[in-house]
């Protein structure tokens, strides 16, 4: 009886230790790979090509009945029709049923279709690429037809799911999808760079350029500044930051007669421009931050694009009288902006705090305007120009307020923004700015710059 | 088991963030770095005699409104500035139902935690404030003003996350609190508006059936429990000669001592989930996860073998105290009192009777099919090896604190059990027919001998 038992609990444990320790191996087999079925009629190719215009891109070709084995790469299989463009098969692992991919590289040398002929696991069939003609020519485009045509251009370069992904329906909900978070398009809509093909992040960007000024640190330079910015916190927190994580999205079609709205940000940046029958309609909610705020490239060039934006607020508040600070100043703390997704219901405060800009020295009231302008002029110069009018009509009624800066003293611009918490705001009939200095999150001993620039009556306009 | 002792869970630290991150979670583990200054959770126990909070507060925000340098050590807060904290707390944080007769607030315990949220970027310290809020007499837990500003008193942005974790009376037992709203500065007035706490009416029979569901929910998913009791009723309608499983021991025999077995088990667990509930003794949960797991082990080995025949209502009794203290862990942060207290552990145990009774009526007969063929004893040796290697499994998990190639497996398989049991039942089924036959045909067969003869 207790011989049994011992036996029993003995090869009970003996077996479990067996399967425990038989977890892995079990792999090396030299079967070769088969599936009964290949359907490249149902083939997704990443990107169109254009004629002429070197190609990357991949070609995935569903199959079934595969037979769980791995297989290697394959060789470079040569299109026909179109000639000029090849197709390699990547290395992989059959499931009883997935997709093969083809990586296609190569510049096509005539437009029309481009066919592969393919031989996988006992299969054969062909697959196509479609080549366009020679991209779109925006050059001779002016202003929101040379955005329009852009977007165009680069809706040309994307697979049909992509587009779909890329123009979506212009509604609240789609408008309100930005973030100041590096959570990529978990938070946004639309294509993330790190899915594009070389070509087709150069069309994107040059619809963001074409919207955006084109004066150094500010607009397109400082968007791709605090894009680049984000490949250094890569480097030193790796995860979710990186210039990949930033996206493009249209809410609409873009046209030069409907509505639509260009979107395109990741962390520390959001833009969001609505275009309404030819003309821009709203340049607002607009996000600026940037970690570390200043750093130096490879090339040894100082990499500093919201400097310019705390100058000019630091500026503003140095040019006011120690009675216009004490005016101005508000109780309590901000440890982030106010206006921030997620931070606020999104409304803003009917209250205007601070002192207002008609009460200034007419040195500081144009010291406001020369701080305003720092994100107003991120916009295309005429966009831009028609925009500040509206602001600087209203200045007389819009108010400054700042809160912590107790080192800040008139007349020395060094002496604002210097800790965590400094903040400051111009809120206006319509226009809204904040600027606060936070605690760095990868690097905690330097503080880091967080902005948002929204509009009373234009944010998400028609919404 | 992993959904046994499933430990409290956290609240999301971000506002909005909150559906963002769990996609994160799902999705994409690890991408999801987030830097928006974080809120304060605010966490509430409601039942018929106070509201037990337990707030979260960041220290990089407390810093800011509690003006002083505690961000240098964070660590030691509570041992540096315990009544300052106290006395900051409570000058900040008022519920009433007449403004003139405010509820006492009294503060259980305060202790650093470091943020462990990979999601949410770099950690951070947070002060955990756990409190109660205690009603005036006669006046109603579930409708009453909170007034609340801690930290947004000073720091204009800061925001306060207030959900519900526990509502007894509407049976909200729950490790996921549900989000009642955000106490934070009204933008329009820039004023921290008193926070109107109004639970929808609930009633002691919703507490209670909402404990009996929780008890349901609590054997549906605890296997453990159920493979300890199957197993051990598995060899309980044989006979036993010569210290060895023998034949089926008829329709009344095998009815008494499955009554018996399960009796002695309910008896047994009944009674610890009591103790347990009341908080009068504390175990270990790790130490009693793994005696759960050596129960399962012993009876296995008893279904093989019988080690304790006769006895089997004291050994059910026994791992019934164990499995009973298991139960109770759910019960200990509901702060419950008095008569919900009592209607909690009936309701509880009640549905974990219930579940436990139609697992059993699911599977116990098609042993008693079972055991009246000759094939029964393979049969039930390969199912109780198979829970002994299972059960060793658990005890390696529960002693390591890893999961194990044999726990893993165990634990998907049994995430199959309906479709196990109508296995289960097919194959009894077919066994019995095949017995069946086979004795026809040897009846047959000797009637045949017999003619010839």
């Amino acid at each position: 009886m207790k011989r049994k038992i011992v036996l029993c609990i003995t090869s009970a444990v003996v077996m479990t230790a067996i399967f425990i320790a038989c977890k892995k191996d079990s792999s090396s087999s030299t079967t070769s790979a088969t599936v009964t079925a290949l359907t490249c009629s149902s083939a997704t190719i990443s990107a169109t090509a254009t004629l002429n215009v070197a190609y990357t891109g991949t070609a995935s070709i569903p199959y079934t009945g595969g037979n769980s084995v791995a297989y290697s790469a394959g060789s470079a299989i040569s299109s026909t029709g179109v000639t000029g463009l090849t197709a390699t098969l990547a290395a992989g692992t059959l499931s009883s049923s997935g997709s093969l991919t083809y990586n296609i590289t190569g510049t096509p040398t005539s437009s029309g279709t481009a066919s592969f002929a393919i031989t996988f696991g006992g299969q054969s069939c062909s697959f196509t690429v479609t080549v366009n003609a020679t991209a779109t020519d925006c050059s001779s485009s002016t202003g929101v037809a040379k955005v329009v045509c852009l977007a165009n251009a680069f809706l040309a370069t994307l697979s049909t799911t992509q587009q779909a992904s890329v123009v979506l329906t212009l509604n609240l909900a789609n408008a309100k999808l930005w973030s100041n978070l590096p959570c990529g398009l978990s938070c946004r809509d639309g294509l993330a760079f790190s899915s594009l093909t070389t070509a087709q992040l150069t069309a994107a960007k040059a619809v963001i350029a074409a919207a955006t000024s084109t004066t150094t640190d500010q607009g397109y330079d400082e968007f791709l500044k605090i894009n680049n910015t984000d490949s250094v916190l890569y480097a030193a927190a790796g995860g979710g930051y990186g210039p990949g994580y930033y996206v493009i999205c249209f809410l609409g079609t873009p046209s030069t007669t409907g509505k639509w709205m260009l979107q395109f940000g990741g962390h520390h940046y959001a833009g969001n421009i609505t275009f309404d029958a030819g003309s821009v309609v709203s340049i607002t909610p607009s996000h600026q931050g940037l970690e570390p705020k200043t750093w130096t490239n490879a090339n040894g060039t100082v990499i500093a694009p919201l400097a310019d934006e705390e100058t000019a607020m630091a500026n503003m508040l140095a040019s006011f009288s120690s009675t216009e600070l004490t005016s101005a100043k508000i109780s309590g703390s901000y440890s982030d902006c106010l206006m921030i997704p997620g931070s606020t219901t999104n409304t803003f405060p009917s209250t205007k705090v601070g002192i207002q800009v008609s009460s200034l020295s007419s040195t500081a009231q144009a010291n406001v305007l020369l701080a305003m302008a720092r994100w107003v002029n991120d916009l295309d110069s005429t966009s831009a120009a028609a925009f500040m009018t509206i602001y600087t009509n209203e200045l007389s009624s819009t108010y400054v307020s700042y809160a912590s800066n107790s080192s800040g003293v008139s007349g020395s611009a060094s002496s604002f923004f210097t800790t965590n918490t400094d903040y400051v705001r111009i809120d206006g009939p319509s226009i809204w700015i904040e600027f606060i200095c936070q605690t760095g999150v990868v690097y905690p001993s330097q503080i880091h710059y967080h902005s948002v620039f929204r509009d009373h009556s234009r944010d998400y306009i028609g919404l | 088991m992993i959904l046994l002792f499933k430990t409290s869970s956290r609240q999301n630290k971000w506002r909005l963030l909150f559906p963002i991150l769990l996609y994160c979670a799902a999705l994409t583990p690890g991408i999801c770095l987030a830097h928006q200054s974080p809120n304060t959770n605010m966490l509430l126990d409601v039942n018929t005699k106070m509201v037990a909070v337990e707030l979260q507060i960041p220290i990089p925000e407390l810093a800011l409104s509690f003006k002083r340098n505690i961000s240098e050590s964070p660590a030691t807060i509570v041992e540096q500035y315990g009544d300052q904290l106290k006395d900051y707390l409570k000058a900040h944080i008022h519920a009433y139902i007449n403004k003139d007769n405010p509820w006492d607030v009294e503060i259980v315990s305060m202790n650093m935690d470091k943020g462990t949220q990979v999601l949410s970027g770099p950690p951070f310290w947070e002060l955990r404030v756990h409190l109660n809020l205690l009603p005036n007499k006669n006046e109603d837990t579930r409708k009453f003003i909170l007034d609340y500003d801690v930290v947004m008193h000073e720091v204009i942005n800061h925001t306060t996350l207030v959900s519900v974790r526990n509502d007894w009376e509407n049976g909200v037992i729950t490790d996921n609190p549900v989000e009642v709203g955000v106490i934070s500065r009204d933008m329009q007035t820039m004023t921290i508006k008193p926070f109107e706490i109004n639970l929808k009416k609930g009633s002691s029979w919703k507490g209670f059936t909402g404990m009996f569901r929780l008890g349901m929910e609590h054997i549906k998913n605890g296997t453990d429990h159920l493979l300890f009791i199957i197993t051990l009723l598995l060899p309980a309608c044989l006979l036993v000669s010569n210290k060895k499983w023998t034949v089926y021991g008829g329709m009344k025999y095998s009815i008494f001592r499955l009554l018996k077995i399960i009796t002695a088990f309910t008896i047994g667990h009944s009674i610890t989930l009591l103790i347990g509930a009341l908080g009068l003794v504390k175990i270990p949960v790790q130490f009693i996860e793994i005696i759960i797991a050596v129960s399962i082990l012993v009876s296995a080995i008893h279904a093989i073998t019988p080690l304790f025949y006769g006895k089997e209502i004291f050994i059910a009794l026994g791992f019934g105290f164990i499995h009973g203290l298991a139960f109770s862990q759910t019960l200990q942060n509901l702060h419950l009192v008095s008569m919900d207290l009592a209607l909690s552990v009936l309701g509880f145990n009640l549905g974990i009777e219930a579940m436990q009774v139609a697992v059993i009526a699911a599977t116990i007969p098609w042993f008693i099919i079972m055991s009246q063929t000759r094939y029964f004893r393979i049969v039930k040796n390969v199912f109780a090896s198979l829970v002994s290697m299972a059960a060793i499994g658990w005890i390696l998990q529960r002693v390591t604190g890893n999961g194990n190639l044999v726990s893993d497996a165990t634990d998907k398989l049994l995430l199959f059990s309906p479709w196990l049991i109508l296995g289960l039942c097919l194959f009894s089924l077919t066994l019995f027919a095949l017995a069946k036959r086979t004795k026809k045909a040897v009846e047959a067969e000797n009637t045949v001998f017999l003619q010839n003869s």
